[in-house]
């Protein structure tokens, strides 16, 4: 579903992001990318979706190579969850949510916010999905707290039935109880869909509950790529410094990391 | 100067205090500027005036120039103008069968003297002259000019606002199509607020004529200047993340416009446009001064006549006006905030 063949990243301020990256998702995988802060998790991501452009590479979703070309068609099919839930936080959740299906109606319905009928429906279904009330519809986002925030920026995503869904550190700003259910909707709601995740993590125990598959990323390059079970402490090691990795599980207990 | 490497002991660690001489010198600086700035607009003169007024208000001192020049004024302001009185043979078609509601006649006779030219003596007369008495016909007419300037100062409003939008859109870095543009809009932007109202009123009265035309443009330009300025800021300053959210998934600019900018300003644009329209209803009372419209026109018109009486009503009127527009204003802010 997702073909990254030897992608580099450049940024014009001479930071090195992706450093040759490839590897295929499969359709209906949830593949967690794993690595820690600056490792380019952000960046592939991101040139998924068309928001980076690699500066040699190429990345096919779907068969269709994305390029400024084909971006229009493809954006609507892939779905985006972001860490920060990139929320109006003045609107409503349904507003929010009916959001995600903007680029499927005409500048003169949005104006007028005219949307069809079966998007309001759908909007009514997925609020249900993400495990949220009718009586949250009408509340606004900045009311809610934040699981509830990413259960409306999750229902947005799939607005439009996407093929691919890219979750950029849906968890990272959200507690560790609340992080497992979050994650746990994303991944009942896009295998339910048949939907294919590309999800980047920095919590190695989420990952290792979560994902189908789990790919590292170290300096730019794929350090690790396999089911969550091979990821032995020694990989950890490599992927996360020198820092020794007594118990993998105890993340959030950790001595932090020495900043590079 | 280079921080010491974190390797260096704490004691050694160094910032600077809060005062120190640099702030001190530039403090010092002010005061001279002051100084010097004072003497050139008569601060001392000022200060020496109002010092005799006050004396001379309680009492301790003879002669004060400035407590004369206010009692002048206060005695000639009193009693209010309500009252209209027009000698009815200068009023057309005038029905006596029909008045005005409230108004009533009154008759004046007057002794008059004139030069018999044959006689060569003064004969007296007496003329009898009628008045038609509207006891609250120049209240009523103070009304109507007011209605008028708020008129000038909604359309001023609008038309600032029409002006605005476009500019703003084009002047916010990230949504203008091109830095070219951005620095075109942003010029136009400063041209207009650049410009009181006052000086381009009195351009557009040669212009357009008297009247409330005039006003309603300079009023739109001047408004325009500061809101196209304030509303590309606030587009500028808004969170990003909803942003790229929305335009990741392929909604055009518009709709990224329409559906994550605009509910982020909207609650600042409605409080700019409030406090806008509250200072075109003050300027608009100004700007009738040079002839453009409403009840500054009114105004100006009088005092060049002496009449202190009916100045006195149109201030107090507009004092009335502006304190009831400043309570409005609040409580719809208020409910628009929350």
């Amino acid at each position: 579903m997702i073909d990254i063949e030897d992608v580099h990243v450049r940024y014009p301020d001479g930071c090195v992001a992706l450093a040759g990256v490839s590897f295929r998702v499969p359709k209906g995988q949830f593949c967690v990318i794993l690595g820690p802060s600056g490792s380019g998790k952000s960046t592939l991501l991101r040139t998924v979706n068309g928001l980076v452009t690699p500066t040699t590479g190429q990345i096919a979703v779907g068969g269709v190579t994305v390029e400024r070309k084909t971006l229009p068609l493809l954006r609507p099919t892939i779905g985006m969850i972001h860490q920060h839930f990139g929320l109006v936080d003045r609107l409503s959740a349904a507003t929010n949510i009916i959001s995600g299906a903007l680029p499927a109606i005409s500048l003169a319905r949005a104006a007028l916010g005219l949307f069809p009928e079966r998007h309001r429906r759908k909007t009514c279904e997925l609020m249900a999905a993400v495990g949220l009330g009718p009586e949250h519809l009408r509340r606004r986002v900045r009311d809610m707290s934040g699981g509830q925030q990413q259960r409306v920026g999750i229902a947005r995503a799939f607005m439009l039935d996407p093929s691919v869904i890219l979750a950029d550190e849906p968890v990272a700003s959200l507690d560790p109880k609340i992080s497992a259910e979050v994650l746990r909707l994303l991944r009942d709601q896009a295998k339910s869909r048949g939907a294919t995740v590309l999800c980047s993590l920095h919590q190695i125990d989420l990952a290792r509950a979560f994902a189908d598959r789990i790919i590292a990323l170290g300096g730019g390059r794929v350090v690790f790529d396999g089911a969550p079970d091979q990821l032995s402490t020694s990989h950890l090691a490599r992927i996360y410094g020198a820092a020794p990795l007594s118990n993998a599980m105890s993340d959030f207990t950790r001595e932090p990391e020495p900043v590079s | 100067m280079t921080p010491p490497s974190s390797q260096a002991p704490p004691a050694d660690w160094r910032f600077s205090p809060p005062y120190d001489a640099r702030r001190l010198a530039l403090a010092l600086i002010a005061v001279l500027v002051l100084l010097f700035t004072g003497a050139r607009v008569e601060i001392d003169r000022m200060l020496a005036l109002s010092a005799d007024g006050m004396l001379a208000t309680v009492g301790l001192k003879d002669d004060s120039q400035v407590a004369k020049g206010f009692a002048t004024i206060g005695h000639q302001m009193f009693p209010l103008v309500i009252a209209e009185r027009t000698e009815t043979s200068r009023i057309e078609n005038f029905d006596p069968e029909h008045l005005p509601p409230l108004a009533r006649l009154e008759t004046v006779e007057s002794q008059v003297e004139t030069l018999n030219p044959d006689t060569l003596q003064t004969d007296y007369s007496i003329e009898r002259s009628q008045y038609l008495v509207e006891p609250f016909g120049y209240l009523s007419h103070v009304a109507l000019k007011l209605i008028e300037t708020l008129e000038i100062a909604l359309w001023g409003t609008v038309l600032a606002v029409i002006l605005a939008v476009p500019l703003a859109i084009l002047g916010a870095r990230n949504l203008t199509p091109h830095p070219v543009a951005r620095v075109a809009a942003r010029t136009v932007v400063s041209f207009f607020r650049s410009i009181p109202e006052l000086i381009s009123a009195l351009f557009l009265v040669l212009a357009y004529g008297f009247g409330p035309i005039a006003g309603v443009l300079a009023l739109a330009f001047h408004a325009a200047g500061f809101l196209g300025k304030f509303y590309a800021e606030d587009i500028e300053n808004t969170d990003p993340r909803a942003q790229e959210a929305l335009g990741a998934i392929g909604a055009g600019r518009l709709k990224v416009l329409i559906y994550a900018i605009l509910p982020q300003v909207a609650p600042q644009y409605i409080a700019y446009t409030l406090y806008v329209l509250d200072r075109n209803v003050r300027m608009a009372t100004v700007i009738g001064l040079v002839g453009a419209g409403g009840i500054g026109q009114e105004l100006k018109g009088r005092y060049d006549m002496y009449n202190y009486g009916h100045v006195a009503t149109i201030l107090l009127a507009i004092f009335l006006l502006v304190v009831a527009l400043d309570q409005l204003s609040i409580r719809l802010r208020q409910r628009m905030l929350n």
